[in-house]
């Protein structure tokens, strides 16, 4: 097992020297914006992250159960917005912008699907495993499925996701950072995991947890207030700018711009961009909406929030919370989009991740604004970048070090391989970061294909079906990993199929490979269900028993569980 | 030691009155889910098919809707109304149905 876990690490690292050497020049986004140091926005931004690690001082945590999952005391608009700012991330802030920027109405697919999850992840998942009530998901699906190699393909899963995720962020807050303080893409990636290194080591989760309600305030603000001023310049009112960019939306499919009429042929290119199958078709869009819904309820990093509340039905009502909290950003990133188009219609993708910056820029709107918007961006790709990477440590120093490796181990040590292992997945991610493989929103999206694909099949079946066992799982699992990541070399080495115009893309293969890998699950499982272990599955059905409520559950610990429906 | 018989659970076949509640709720919720998320698109696409140059101009693409074309307006905001509706709904219907079971 334990060697098992070094080649998948050692792969992943050498995986992240590779592309760096496949990929060429990155970052040239940072040309599109003004170049040189700004003042303001640094002062605002140090600012910012002295309030941010200057909370994880006040709350240092020295057991591991803080250092997980925060106690188990938040409650649901705490957690609602703990969620929302987990969720808004450098992709939510900058890439969806960016995306809509390039692709018009088909990049609205992007926000259907980061809204949708949330249902399907609320009707199959929320309350259930609120009650199983342990810390990570590769330990659900390993004690579910009474099986370590689940688990450690669980755990495997969930730090390639963090990878694939903090990627995207990395390169937004690197963007951020190059904006700010003049530097080249490169070096601020550096300062970027400097600042992240530094703030995770030092807080620990409930350091974080207590940021993120924190950071969901400034950073909502941070993106709401901009948009007033900026929809004034478009000629708005600025009463309601969500409500009232529809105009400008309307004329620029007519061809109407800050900068006048634009010619016929980039009138013709924006309007089709803004009908609905100018940018990609309807198999494409309907894959893309589906991929980022089997995600959001995949995401181990999101469900692990569902530990942190008090019980269940604060767990259901959080997820309402969250999604309320993160819909106000998607009701507004659109409006950033078209503020775009609307300034700088030829800006394309050079300039995409950048749009809320040059858009602003362009507007004129001054440099505390666009610094405290900057500021917000860099707070969401933070705030994101801690909850992943912790999630991955805690997958490798909770799943494999402290049950699979050295079970009984002091806490001190699993904290301390946590501690470790956060600085090298920051180190990994830094490789990734120095030459992204695509744009923000589209990098998030794979690491989404991974959780749909995955994840999900085997936590939903785990859930609700009482027959699938660690055979089924494990099939499904390796067969959902290895498409998904089957697709995403495809798309880095630009194969037509996995393109994003090819029959399986990277950021939406679940349409097709998530149903497959539930049918194989099941079908795995049945077909091996007369050679399951008694072990197996009496620990299975026990923890089938505590997900439903259903009498005669036994704790671990020994103490039985009469009554049917008491907590 | 007797061997227990095995837990039944079907996310379709829900063996107790507490799994039939809450799954009377979630199928509610999901098949809403289903139809706001892919009936939609499905529609525009529909309405689209006439569009000679494919491209999916319709009478919902005509149409505005607090100054959006009709078409923009749904995905960009009638969406998360809608989910957070269903939410709501499904925090309601737990609340109606499965949450009497628990106290019982």
């Amino acid at each position: 097992m334990n060697r098992c876990f070094v080649i998948v690490m050692s792969s992943i690292i050498l995986l992240a020297l590779s592309s760096t050497l496949v990929f060429g020049a990155a970052g040239e986004e940072i040309y599109q914006v003004k170049q040189g140091f700004k003042l303001v926005p640094a002062i605002i931004m140090v600012a910012l992250l002295c309030i941010y690690i200057g909370v994880g001082f006040l709350s240092k945590v020295s057991n591991t159960s803080g250092y997980w999952v925060a106690g188990q005391g938040v409650g649901k608009i705490g957690n609602g917005a703990a969620i929302a700012s987990d969720w808004m991330s450098a992709a939510s802030f900058m890439g969806v912008a960016g995306l809509l920027y390039l692709k018009g109405w088909f990049g609205l697919g992007y926000i259907i699907g980061w809204t949708g999850g949330y249902v399907l992840l609320l009707c199959l998942i929320a309350a259930q495993i609120r009650r199983f009530g342990k810390y990570t998901i590769p330990e659900f699906l390993g004690d579910r499925y009474n099986s370590h190699a689940v688990r450690l393909i669980a755990a495997s899963v969930t730090v390639i996701i963090a990878i694939t995720y903090s990627t995207a962020q990395f390169k937004g807050i690197g963007l951020i950072c190059g904006w700010i303080f003049g530097m080249d893409y490169t070096s601020s990636v550096f300062f970027a995991a400097g600042v992240v290194c530094t703030y995770m080591l030092i807080s620990g989760m409930s350091g974080v947890t207590r940021n993120q309600q924190i950071q969901y305030v400034v950073l909502i603000s941070a993106f709401l207030i901009p948009l007033w001023v900026l929809l004034r310049k478009a000629g708005g009112t600025g009463i309601l700018p969500q409500l009232e960019y529809g105009n400008i939306i309307s004329n620029l499919m007519e061809g109407q711009t800050a900068t006048g009429q634009l010619d016929p042929e980039a009138t013709k290119s924006l309007r089709e961009a803004y009908l609905p199958w100018g940018r990609g078709d309807f198999y494409h869009f309907i894959a893309l909406v589906f991929t980022l819904m089997v995600g959001t309820a995949g995401l181990p990093h999101i469900m692990i929030r569902f530990y942190t509340v008090k019980n269940e039905d604060v767990a259901r009502r959080s997820v309402l919370w969250g999604l309320f909290f993160i819909g106000l950003l998607y009701w507004s990133s659109p409006v950033y989009a078209a503020m775009g188009q609307f300034w700088n219609p030829a800006g394309g993708k050079a300039v995409a991740d950048v749009i809320i910056l040059s858009a602003p820029e362009r507007a004129g709107l001054g440099e505390a604004f666009i610094g405290y918007l900057a500021s917000g961006a860099l707070a969401a790709g933070l705030s994101t970048v801690a909850g992943l990477l912790i999630a991955g440590a805690s997958a490798i120093a909770h799943d494999w070090y402290a049950t699979v490796y050295r079970p009984g181990c002091p806490d001190r040590h699993a904290l301390l391989v946590g501690r470790v292992f956060t600085a090298i997945l920051c180190g990994v991610v830094v490789l990734f970061a120095l030459n992204p493989p695509a744009l923000i929103a589209q990098i998030v999206a794979m690491a989404f294909a991974i959780a749909g694909n995955t994840i999900f099949p085997a936590v939903v079946l785990g859930i609700w079906y009482s027959r699938s066992n660690k055979y089924g799982a494990l099939a499904g699992m390796i067969f959902g990993l290895g498409m998904t990541l089957l697709a995403m070399f495809g798309w880095m080495a630009k194969i037509p199929m996995f393109g994003d115009q090819g029959i399986l893309p990277a950021t939406s293969s679940a349409l097709i490979v998530c149903p497959l890998a539930f049918l194989i699950n099941i079908l795995v499982s049945n077909a091996m269900d007369a050679r399951l272990d008694d072990e197996s599955a009496e620990r299975g059905d026990n923890i089938l028993r505590k997900l439903h409520n259903l009498p005669d559950h036994i704790e671990e610990n020994g103490n039985q569980k009469k009554n049917a429906f008491s907590h | 030691m007797a061997k227990k018989p095995r837990v039944s659970v079907n996310f379709f076949a829900p063996a107790t009155d507490g799994m039939k509640a809450e799954t009377s709720v979630a199928k509610t919720i999901m098949v809403l889910w289903f139809l706001l998320s892919y009936g939609i698109p499905t529609f525009i696409w529909i309405a689209g098919l006439s569009d000679p140059n494919g491209l999916g101009e319709s009478f919902l693409t005509d149409a505005r809707f607090l100054g959006f074309p009709l078409h923009y307006w749904l995905l960009a905001q009638g969406y998360t109304l809608g989910y957070l509706i269903l939410c709501k709904l499904y925090c309601v219907l737990w609340d109606f149905k499965v949450t009497p079971l628990r106290k019982s």
